[in-house]
């Protein structure tokens, strides 16, 4: 009886030190969850999820400007991340990690698009490519997604992932492959841009 | 002093930028795929993958000497070819623990294998420079005996090598979403120059022409086909 005791309490003691040393998962950092969802924590990842998906989702229709695509897009991406989990390696950045799966997975896709068959439509024809020139709408927030869409691609996956994702013109850098001063020069000259387009929405009363 | 104008907009992350969300259905999905029979994942360690890959190429060099040994080559150009070997082995581990150690995606670890990816092959064929004892004309070397030596010679490299950035490769596989080319142009050089030494202890050869063209463009291409493959085996 006393030997089992002894035994006992060193064991409890390594228990609520391990329970004590795991913050709870609304505190964890992307990073904590990450590494507790490779653990096998189901939950974890659900709040990484939370976490995660509203700016993958946003950076994915802005590159797509199509939600059918952004969505499938948006699933592709996490079951890369699902697969590839184990090859997380500790003390990564989580975001920048996820955001590089999901622009691979979106060149992947338009690089197999541009050799995709088009559908033909009922008379036999090839569809006519649409390029309208769309007015900016009442809503500041609907123009901005509007005059954000004019922009070439550049400026403006630059813009999303440092301005509305919440980048680091660093981290921006490593997702797009390219150096701070590029980034920060596109940022720039798209923010400039965007001035312009947005100049007639702030003229109309 | 008159007071800056406004402008019309605010700073651009103050602005209302929509926050799109997918659809129930969707995140439901990706939610169930990604939590079914969840169950924690073996994990190979940083320490590990580097162990593995030094462990490859110390295997080809052994295999190289190996091979020095039974030809009859001399001993003291054996020792030679050791030393080099030894050199460069310090050279490969530095760029295995500079380029693979640090966790992908902290900017300054880019820039640091931006250089090494630079400075391994310049460095290595300087190296090949200087050891080289005797120069012959090009013609005399692209001609006979001398050419298809270093055919051989680059063929047996080029092998050696491929197994080397293969295990390095393979090592890393999947680890990098954000730079694979240049991860894989890194596990080229060092499998290229692993390959270019371990033949190197074997090889009587110190003909200026067969070392750059058999030793060194062996690293040139092997750089350029880790670039190719890192896309595809060290992304995710």
């Amino acid at each position: 009886m006393t030997s089992y005791s002894v035994n006992m309490w060193p064991a409890l003691e390594v228990a609520r030190l391990t329970f004590e040393r795991l913050p709870s998962l609304a505190e964890s950092t992307s990073e904590q969850l990450m590494e507790r969802y490779v653990d096998g924590e189901a939950e974890a990842f659900e709040f990484l999820y939370r976490r995660v998906s509203p700016n993958l989702m946003g950076y994915l229709l802005r590159l797509t400007r199509n939600r059918e695509r952004a969505e499938d897009l948006l699933q592709i991406t996490f079951s890369k991340i699902h697969r590839a989990r184990g090859s997380f390696l500790k003390g990564a950045p989580v975001l920048p990690w996820i955001l590089a799966i999901a622009r691979r997975s979106f060149l992947d896709e338009r690089r197999s698009a541009q050799v995709r068959t088009e559908d033909l439509s009922p008379d036999g024809s090839l569809p006519e490519q649409q390029h309208e020139e769309r007015a900016l709408p009442a809503e500041l927030s609907d123009a901005l997604e509007v005059a954000l869409d004019r922009l070439p691609e550049t400026y403006r996956e630059a813009i999303v992932l440092t301005k509305i994702t919440g980048l680091s013109v660093a981290e921006a850098a490593t997702v797009l492959g390219s150096t701070e001063t590029a980034v920060k020069l596109r940022v720039h000259r798209g923010y400039n841009q965007l001035r312009k387009e947005l100049e007639q929405y702030s003229r109309t009363p | 002093m008159s007071t800056p104008k406004p402008g019309p907009l605010p700073e651009l992350a103050d602005l209302p930028w929509a926050k799109p969300e997918c659809r129930e259905e969707v995140s439901a999905a990706i939610r169930s795929a990604c939590t079914k029979n969840l169950c924690p994942v073996q994990r190979m360690s940083s320490r590990m993958r580097l162990t593995l890959c030094i462990a490859a190429s110390s295997f080809v060099a052994a295999v190289g000497y190996w091979f020095g040994a039974r030809h009859n080559r001399s001993e003291l150009g054996l020792r030679m070819g050791l030393l080099g070997a030894l050199g460069w082995a310090i050279v490969q581990a530095a760029v295995l623990f500079m380029g693979f150690g640090p966790p992908r995606g902290r900017v300054s670890t880019r820039t640091v294998r931006l250089v090494l990816a630079v400075a391994v092959p310049v460095l290595f064929l300087g190296y090949l420079t200087f050891s080289a004892w005797s120069f012959v004309p090009f013609e005399q070397f692209s001609h006979g005996a001398r050419a298809s030596h270093a055919l051989s010679c680059g063929s047996v490299a080029l092998f050696f090598g491929a197994l080397v950035s293969g295990g390095v490769l393979l090592a890393w596989r999947g680890t990098d979403p954000l730079t694979p080319r240049l991860s894989g142009t890194l596990a080229g050089l060092i499998g290229g120059v692993g390959g270019a030494l371990a033949v190197g202890i074997g090889c009587p050869s110190h003909e200026a022409w067969h070392l750059w063209v058999s030793h060194g463009v062996i690293v040139l291409a092997l750089g350029v086909m880790g670039c190719l493959a890192g896309r595809r085996l060290l992304a995710p």
